[in-house]
């Protein structure tokens, strides 16, 4: 309300307003997400985790395998989509290059909040066969990670398991509900910034822009 | 096994009687036969290899000879359309010197030799004169620059500590 009147000019003095539609939807959104819908938000979440089909590496066959009939992780509610805009989940496949670094923090950057980072395989952790090289980063040093899986490559089984060890996470937590409120996560800012990811690339990336 | 070494020899002697005085030396093991031709020389001998009969390169790759102070360059070439030659993979190799190295393209010749040779410049740090585009194909330029495949190249060791690699991380210019 009284950000309206600060903005309107004399001749809407005697109009009535009813707010500003977007401070007025965020303030709703808070009060609501304090408390039982929270708590659905975060049960919605942790059945609707989608991947967003990014394949860094080798470990991406192994993923595949654990979306297919056999392993089945569908029946978590999770689904592999293809694009980063409908995504909540990404799925670190293996060693990530620092030319795929970029990628992966612009796929990062345009996903919707709440969002979650799955790291997979070796190569995550401490970079496994690619130690000591010159030309990979940890994936942790692109996103926040929240489960890691080892292994080289792990099974789709344990892929499984770090889907339910992330469910349970989520609804223990409820950390799904917090990260739409404030829209931005805490462990950001230990990560390497975008223009030092993307430096190479010699021209402004805009993440700004929406594909309408 | 013998008819195939009695193949390899026709074929070995096919390759002198193409190139005639190119050859410096032919080595032969294990089916696969590697000519060398001094550098002036190498893109005459691939226009009559190309002549007769072998049509693609399959990889270009260098040497790093650090005590001799030489890189050794070899086209690794081959025939789809000749059933004969198509069994056997061939090296074409010249010996360029360390400091500034640099070898006349083979991509106006053989078309599949243009990306290998990118890789080859930007892995090695070996320019390809009168390459049509010779830009960087996979690496950033920072690590291009250290021409990470050459034997004086050595990797830092990295630290177990997490906080001294953000430390470093930090304060280099890390692409």
């Amino acid at each position: 309300m009284s950000k309206n009147e600060e903005k309107g000019n004399g001749e809407e003095k005697g109009r009535f307003f009813i707010g500003d539609l977007d401070t007025a939807a965020e303030m709703a959104k808070n009060a609501l997400l304090k408390g039982t819908i929270g708590k659905m938000v975060d049960w919605a979440n942790a059945f609707s985790l989608w991947p967003v089909h990014l394949m860094t590496s080798c470990c991406g066959c192994e993923i595949g395998a654990a979306w297919g009939p056999r392993f089945d992780n569908e029946r978590y509610g999770s689904l592999p989509w293809v694009s980063p805009r409908q995504t909540n989940l990404i799925i670190v496949e293996g060693t990530v290059t620092k030319k795929m670094a970029c990628s992966v923090r612009i796929t990062w950057d345009q996903m919707p909040y709440p969002k979650f980072a799955i790291a997979m395989g070796a190569c995550s952790l401490d970079g496994g066969i690619f130690y000591n090289s010159y030309n990979i980063v940890r994936p942790w040093q692109v996103i926040p990670i929240d489960v890691y899986i080892p292994g080289c490559p792990p099974r789709p089984e344990a892929v499984s398991r770090a889907i339910v060890e992330l469910q349970k996470l989520l609804r223990n937590k409820s950390i799904a509900a917090n990260w739409i409120k404030e829209a931005k996560r805490e462990d950001m800012k230990n990560i390497i910034p975008k223009e030092d990811l993307c430096g190479w690339r010699g021209e402004k990336v805009d993440l700004n822009t929406r594909f309408t | 096994m013998v008819g195939e070494v009695k193949k390899l020899i026709s074929i070995q002697d096919l390759l002198k009687n193409v190139l005639k005085d190119n050859v410096i030396s032919i080595e032969q093991n294990k089916g696969y036969l590697d000519v060398l031709v001094p550098t002036e020389k190498l893109v005459e001998s691939a226009k009559k290899l190309k002549d007769s009969g072998f049509d693609h390169v399959k990889s270009v790759t260098a040497i790093d000879y650090i005590a001799k102070k030489q890189f050794k360059i070899t086209y690794h070439i081959s025939s789809y359309l000749n059933e004969e030659l198509s069994k056997y993979i061939i090296g074409l190799s010249t010996i360029i010197n360390r400091d500034n190295p640099h070898l006349p393209s083979l991509s106006r010749i053989w078309v599949s030799a243009e990306f290998q040779e990118r890789e080859v410049y930007e892995f090695f740090g070996i320019t390809f004169d009168d390459h049509p585009d010779l830009r960087l194909l996979l690496l950033t330029p920072v690590i291009a620059a250290l021409k990470p495949l050459r034997k004086d190249y050595v990797v830092k060791e990295e630290s177990d500590d997490i906080e001294v690699d953000y430390v470093a991380y930090n304060t280099n210019k890390w692409w």
